[in-house]
């Protein structure tokens, strides 16, 4: 009996530690430089999980398997998913081999940790991108100089309001700041909330456009990149300009600017509760279909004419992992998506408010569409958005602090001391 | 006769104030439950429209096609199901032994055992995520079901037995004894004397188990990437888009997913009180 015990108690402590060097070799192999196969279909991992989206992306799939010989296995996670796990996909030992992101900042972050293929072969051999625009070719190019992002389209931001309302108001488009803010008092006397917001909720981050545009029509675009990289301080006076701005217009806000979250800020705006709403192309997607021909915006009101006019065009598009060993054909697959031709079933598929980054591919055609494309091309200066062009650990520490001056504009001392604190535990990690 | 009708209708008004509280109360419960049903059955432009608190001006069955087709909660329901059934009956048989050798034999250091169960539970998994998908891609069960079953069964065991070893440990121990003295050895006793005793915490743990395992989505997200392995709820975020959710199909999607447990805690509802209250009360 006790001969039996201590047979099987060796035999556990044996099965242990057979088990602890599994475990132990498997962590060396997983460190070196594992890849994945070289053969079989791209692997593509997109965060495009809206009903439409996905099914544009499965055209996409469709039409480049009947274009040649390679195929794409398209992968749909959950957008919310996707990017708490994005860090772990590009780490993993077999990854996914393409990924639906952002360039700028954001990839740059995951470039200087060697996750992102080097593309420059892919931008060189490729007779679309070379055609791609200045803007495009630096945004999409890594800080040690290389290409690691190809951009398929981009939206928008404006300052969106409903035609009949603002007939029905009597009121028209301002351009410049102070005839912007003869709107808001107009709107403001009709019993109307002038300004909708929509940073409750899920979505603080929408409070950060805000931020944004009135940082580049103040200080420009080039302060304003500077800043979220850190190389400036939240409480430079530079940057108190931009609060003391956005305070003269506090007033005209809705109310429950940051007590509901941005769809429910569309409805309010739809149902004229609120004049206007400064958002992204992609707030159309929630209005009802009889209300699109009826939304129209403006271009975010100039301030000083002197700094150069710059406008929000958030970029997507794709990178590749480091690991990925189908190298070849990411790089055939990239190529196809930088095509006017992918670009467009995309655009075609999807919402359609979206534009097209390749020069000749064709938009959507609409009055709205082809209204943002020129305010875009109008523009000298682009910039991304505020997680867009810092990092998404950034977002968190903005979202708060602009949520307390919405709440108490009278604290705006303290509260961008403390941004900066938070900020600067963010660029020094 | 005055005192007495006083107090009759002092206690007939406390009926009524509790019936109406309860009633306020139950109602109030009911309330977000109602609010889903009735945003499943609301179409898209109308929740657009007119915002989701607002009366429906609009009755459409089409979301639950929406959410079962395009949102592929048919497959990922079948997967939930894959996963959730054998978890529930492995986690139930290896804690309802482990409970059996804990509590009814003299075993060396089943205290430290017990609180090591314990101790795991109060860890919060969050910091266990990492090493978890790492640990699943070096063994190269990541991104499987069998992955996802590993880890629900490793972190669900543990409480199970220490909430069957409670229960066994009141079962009286002259019924061992009669057993032994009739001739019955270890697995005789456990199947045919202890376990029937258990059926009403199995049955109550079983119902419990079930829930949690099916509603996970953090160990699901952690060990699957690709989306046609995903279980419902990660198939229900997945209705969400990036900037726009179409709240209508999304509620349609979560009656869809919550079916199951309520059909489980319906059938098991009976012992579920049951299982709960013999447990507490020695």
């Amino acid at each position: 009996m006790t001969n039996l015990q201590t047979s099987r108690r060796r035999f556990l402590a044996g099965l242990g530690a057979t088990g602890t060097a599994a475990v132990l070799s498997g962590c060396v192999t997983a460190s070196s430089d594992a890849k994945s196969p070289a053969t079989g279909p791209v692997t593509l991992q997109s965060n495009l999980s809206a009903p439409q989206a996905k099914a544009a992306m499965e055209d996409l799939a469709a039409a480049y398997a009947k274009k040649g010989s390679e195929r794409v296995s398209l992968n749909t996670v959950a957008a919310e998913t996707f990017r708490t796990q994005l860090p772990t996909y590009l780490t993993s030992a077999n990854p996914p081999d393409v990924y639906t992101w952002y360039p700028g900042s954001v990839a740059d972050a995951y470039a200087k940790k060697n996750l992102l293929l080097d593309l420059d072969d892919v931008w060189a051999s490729s007779p679309d991108l070379k055609r791609y625009s200045k803007a495009l070719n630096s945004l999409c190019t890594s800080s040690s100089g290389k290409k690691v992002f190809v951009p398929s389209t981009y939206y928008w931001w404006g300052m969106f309001y409903r035609k009949s309302n603002f007939a029905k108001w009597g009121v028209k488009e301002p351009k410049t700041w102070d005839e912007f803010l003869d709107l808001c008092d107009k709107l403001k006397s009709k019993g109307v909330a002038p300004i909708g917001l929509g940073a409750g909720g899920n979505t603080p981050w929408v409070a950060s456009a805000w931020f944004d545009y009135l940082n580049i029509r103040i200080n420009g675009a080039e302060y304003h990149r500077r800043l979220l990289a850190g190389k400036h301080r939240f409480d430079d006076p530079e940057v108190r300009k931009v609060f003391d701005r956005w305070a003269e217009v506090l007033p005209y806000f809705d109310p429950n600017g940051t007590a509901v979250a941005f769809q429910d800020a569309t409805t309010a705006l739809l149902n004229g509760r609120t004049g206007m709403m400064l958002i992204g192309t992609f707030f159309a997607d929630a209005a009802p279909k009889d209300a699109l021909d009826d939304i129209d915006f403006f271009r975010f009101p100039v301030i000083d004419p002197k700094v150069p006019l710059a406008e929000e065009a958030p970029t997507d598009g794709y990178f590749a992992s480091a690991r990925s060993g189908r190298t070849k054909q990411v790089g055939d697959l990239m190529k196809y998506l930088a095509t006017a031709e992918a670009q467009e079933i995309y655009i075609k598929g999807s919402s359609g408010t979206v534009l097209p980054c390749h020069p000749d591919a064709k938009d959507a055609g609409t009055p709205l569409v082809k209204k943002g494309r020129a305010q875009i091309e109008s523009a000298a200066e682009i910039t991304q958005f505020f997680n867009r062009d810092s990092s998404d650990a950034l977002q968190p520490t903005a979202d708060t602090a602009l949520t307390k001056f919405l709440a108490k504009p009278k604290d705006v001392g303290s509260i961008l001391t403390t941004w900066q604190r938070d900020a600067q535990k963010i660029w020094s990690a | 006769m005055s005192a007495d009708s006083t107090a009759l209708k002092r206690r007939r008004a406390a009926t009524a104030g509790f019936h109406l509280g309860a009633g306020l109360l139950a109602t109030l419960w009911l309330l977000p439950i109602v609010l889903v049903l009735v945003t499943s059955l609301r179409s898209f432009d109308d929740v657009a429209a007119n915002g989701l608190g607002s009366l429906p001006h609009s009755f459409t069955l089409g979301n639950f096609r929406q959410a079962w087709v395009d949102g592929g909660q048919q497959r990922a329901l079948i997967n939930s199901l894959v996963v959730t059934v054998p978890c529930v009956l492995i986690t139930l048989a290896l804690a309802a032994m482990a409970a059996f050798a804990l509590s009814r034999y003299e075993m060396p250091l089943r205290r430290t055992l017990l609180l090591l169960m314990l101790g795991g539970n109060l860890l919060p998994p969050q910091i266990l995520l990492i090493p978890v998908s790492k640990l699943s891609e070096i063994m190269g069960i990541y991104d499987t079901l069998p992955a996802l079953v590993g880890v629900q069964i490793g972190f669900g065991v543990g409480f199970y037995v220490f909430v069957l070893h409670g229960f066994m440990r009141a079962i009286p121990n002259e019924i061992q004894q009669a057993a032994v003295v009739d001739g019955a050895g270890p697995w005789q006793i456990f199947w045919r004397i202890i376990l029937p005793l258990t059926r009403p915490a199995l049955a109550a743990l079983g119902a419990l188990a079930f829930t949690w395992i099916f509603n996970d989505l953090l160990w699901a997200i952690t060990v699957l990437r690709s989306d046609t392995k995903m279980p419902i709820t990660a198939a229900l975020i997945g209705l969400q888009g990036q900037y726009v959710s179409m709240w209508n199909v999304i509620a349609a999607g979560s009656v869809i997913a919550a079916a199951p447990t309520v059909a489980v805690f319906l059938r098991f509802q009976r012992h579920f009180v049951a299982g709960l209250n013999l447990g507490a009360v020695k």
